[in-house]
C-alpha cells in the first residue's frame, strides 16, 4: 500500500474496491493492526491507534470482521457472544443494552445460544461475526468481503444489515468483491489498484463505465 | 494381582494427567509441543524439596511455593524467549524449548547434585482392602491430580479466562480483534503449566524420589498420553494418560518390568501411523 489516505465521517459507508491483489483486504487488516504498517498514521475519533495492538484498537473503537473465519467455531453461540464484550471493561456503551439491540438487529443469533459457531450456515455464521462486532460498540466498523461465498439470498440479507449498521450512527468501511451490491449502499467509494487509491468519489457518481476503466487498466 | 495392577496402573496414568495436561494446554494456545514439561516438572520437584526439607515446611505448602516459583519462571522463560519466537514458526519454539530443558536439567544437576532426595513425610501403612494395597502416596496422587482436573475444567470451560484461552487455542487473529491480548493469554497459559508441572514434580518425588532426571523419565509417557488423547485436548491428555497408566502397568504382565516404557512408545508408533489427530483431537485443517 503506498500513498493512500482517507477521512470517513461517521453515519457513512465507504466501500472499497478494486481487482484481485489490489490491496484490499491487506488495507483493511493494517486498519486493524493485524499487519503492521511501516509508516503513515491511523487516528479513531482524534486518538491515534497506529502503535496500538489489534486488542487495544477494539478499545479505541476499530471493529474487525474478518472475511473467513469470523466466528470462533469450537465456541456456543453464546460464548462468542460473551467474549465480544467480556475484556473490553472500561470501553463506553459496552453493555446489556446494547446487546439488547444488537440482538434485535440479528434475532435468530439471540434464539440458538448452544449452538456451535461452528455448526452454523455461512450466512449466519456472518451475522453472527457482525454482531460480535457491533457489541463493542465501535465508531468504526471494517467489514472484509462479508458477501464473499454466500448465496444471493444472503447477499441481499448482508447488505441490508450493513445498512442498519450506518444507521446507528457507526462509519463502515466495506471492503467488497460484489462491486454491484456494495454501490447499492454505499455513500462513498475508494478504488484500489495495485496498492495505490485510483479514485474516491460519490458513490452516486460513479458511473460503471469508470469503473469498468480502472479496473481494465490494471489487466493491461 | 490383576486388581492391583489396575490400581497401580491408573494411580501411574494420574500422575501422567497434570504433565500431559500441561503439554496440551501450551500445545493448544501456541501451537508447538514443550520439551520443556519434564525439566520443568524437575526443576518444580527440587524447589518443593527445598521448601519441605530445608526449610521445614509442611509438603502441601512446599508443593504451594514449587508451584508458584514454577509458574514465575515459565512466565519469565515466556518473556525472555517464547515470546520472540512467537511468530517463527512452531519447529523453532520446539527447538528453544529443547534447548530450555537441557538449561532447566542441567542447572539442577549444578545446584542440587545427581544423588536422589526424598521429601520429609511420615511413613504411612498401606490401606489394605479385598487382598489390594493402596498407599499413603496413591491417594494423596489421586486426590491432587483429580481435584486438579476440576478445577481446570471449570477454568476452561465457564470463566472468562478459559473462554479466552478457547478462543485463543481456536482462531488466535480473531481473538486480538476480540479485544483479547494474545501474550496476556500465552503467559497465563504458561504459568498454568508452570504449576501443573511443579505440581508434577512433587507427586512424582514421592512415588520415588527427586532426581536431575525425574521429569525426563515422564517425558515419553507424558507425549505418549497428550497425543493418545489428541494435542490440543485437555479431557484426552487425562484420558490418554489413564490409558497408558494401565496399559505400562498392565503390560507387566506380558514383559519384564524394565521393558514397560515399550508401550508408549508403541502407542505413539501406532497413532502416527492411524490416527495422527488421536482420541479427542481435532482435524487438521490446511489453509
Amino acid at each position: 500500500m503506498r500513498g493512500v489516505t482517507l477521512d470517513q465521517p461517521p453515519e457513512t459507508i465507504l466501500a472499497v474496491i478494486g481487482p484481485n491483489g489490489s490491496g484490499k483486504s491487506s488495507f483493511v487488516k493494517t486498519l486493524a493492526g493485524l499487519l503492521r504498517s511501516r509508516e503513515g498514521s491511523i487516528e479513531v475519533t482524534g486518538e491515534a491507534v497506529t502503535s496500538l495492538s489489534p486488542a487495544k484498537r477494539v478499545m479505541a473503537g476499530l471493529a474487525y470482521v474478518p472475511q473467513e473465519e469470523n466466528v470462533f467455531r469450537n465456541l456456543t453461540i453464546r460464548e462468542n457472544l460473551k467474549l465480544a464484550t467480556e475484556f473490553l471493561r472500561g470501553r463506553s456503551g459496552v453493555g446489556p443494552a446494547q446487546e439488547a439491540q444488537v440482538l434485535s438487529l440479528f434475532p435468530e443469533i439471540g434464539r440458538r445460544p448452544k449452538t456451535l459457531a461452528g455448526d452454523l450456515s455461512g450466512g449466519q455464521r456472518q451475522m453472527l461475526a457482525f454482531a460480535c462486532a457491533l457489541l463493542s460498540n465501535p465508531e468504526v466498523l471494517l467489514l472484509d468481503e462479508p458477501t464473499a461465498g454466500l448465496s444471493p439470498k444472503f447477499v441481499s440479507e448482508t447488505m441490508e444489515a450493513v445498512a442498519r449498521v450506518r444507521e446507528a450512527g457507526v462509519a463502515v468501511l466495506l471492503v467488497e468483491q460484489n462491486v454491484a451490491a456494495a454501490l447499492r449502499i454505499a455513500d462513498e467509494v475508494m478504488v484500489l489498484v495495485a496498492g495505490r487509491k485510483s479514485l474516491q468519489a460519490r458513490a452516486s457518481d460513479i458511473s460503471n463505465a469508470d469503473l469498468a476503466d480502472l479496473f481494465f487498466a490494471k489487466m493491461q | 494381582m490383576l486388581g492391583q495392577l489396575i490400581i497401580n496402573g491408573l494411580v501411574s496414568g494420574l500422575l501422567l494427567a497434570l504433565p500431559a495436561l500441561a503439554l496440551t494446554l501450551v500445545f493448544g494456545i501456541l501451537k508447538f509441543p514443550n520439551f520443556a514439561v519434564g525439566a520443568t516438572l524437575t526443576f518444580g520437584g527440587y524447589a518443593a524439596w527445598v521448601m519441605n526439607h530445608q526449610v521445614g515446611a509442611p509438603l502441601f505448602v512446599a508443593a504451594a511455593v514449587a508451584a508458584t516459583i514454577a509458574a514465575g519462571l515459565a512466565i519469565v522463560c515466556d518473556r525472555l524467549i517464547f515470546e520472540r519466537l512467537r511468530d517463527a514458526g512452531s519447529i523453532a519454539l520446539l527447538v528453544a524449548s529443547l534447548g530450555l530443558s537441557l538449561v532447566l536439567e542441567n542447572i539442577c544437576r549444578f545446584v542440587f547434585g545427581n544423588s536422589t532426595r526424598n521429601f520429609d513425610v511420615e511413613i504411612a501403612r498401606p490401606i489394605r482392602w479385598n487382598g489390594l494395597r493402596i498407599n499413603h502416596e496413591q491417594i494423596v496422587t489421586a486426590v491432587t491430580v483429580i481435584l486438579c482436573v476440576i478445577i481446570l475444567q471449570l477454568l476452561l470451560s465457564a470463566s472468562p479466562l478459559g473462554r479466552a484461552m478457547r478462543a485463543t487455542a481456536d482462531n488466535p487473529a480473531l481473538a486480538a480483534v476480540r479485544g483479547i491480548e494474545r501474550n496476556t493469554v500465552a503467559r497465563i497459559t504458561w504459568a498454568l503449566s508452570g504449576v501443573l508441572l511443579a505440581l508434577s514434580g512433587v507427586l512424582a518425588g514421592l512415588d520415588r524420589a527427586v532426581d536431575p532426571l525425574l521429569g525426563w523419565s515422564y517425558q515419553l509417557p507424558v507425549f505418549a498420553a497428550a497425543i493418545l488423547g489428541g494435542l490440543g485436548s485437555p479431557i484426552g491428555a487425562v484420558f490418554g494418560a489413564l490409558v497408558i497408566g494401565l496399559a505400562e502397568e498392565l503390560s507387566t504382565l506380558v514383559l519384564p518390568t524394565n521393558y514397560r516404557q515399550i508401550v508408549s512408545f508403541a502407542i505413539i508408533l501406532l497413532l502416527l501411523l492411524m490416527r495422527t489427530r488421536g482420541l479427542f483431537g481435532a482435524k487438521a485443517v490446511r489453509k
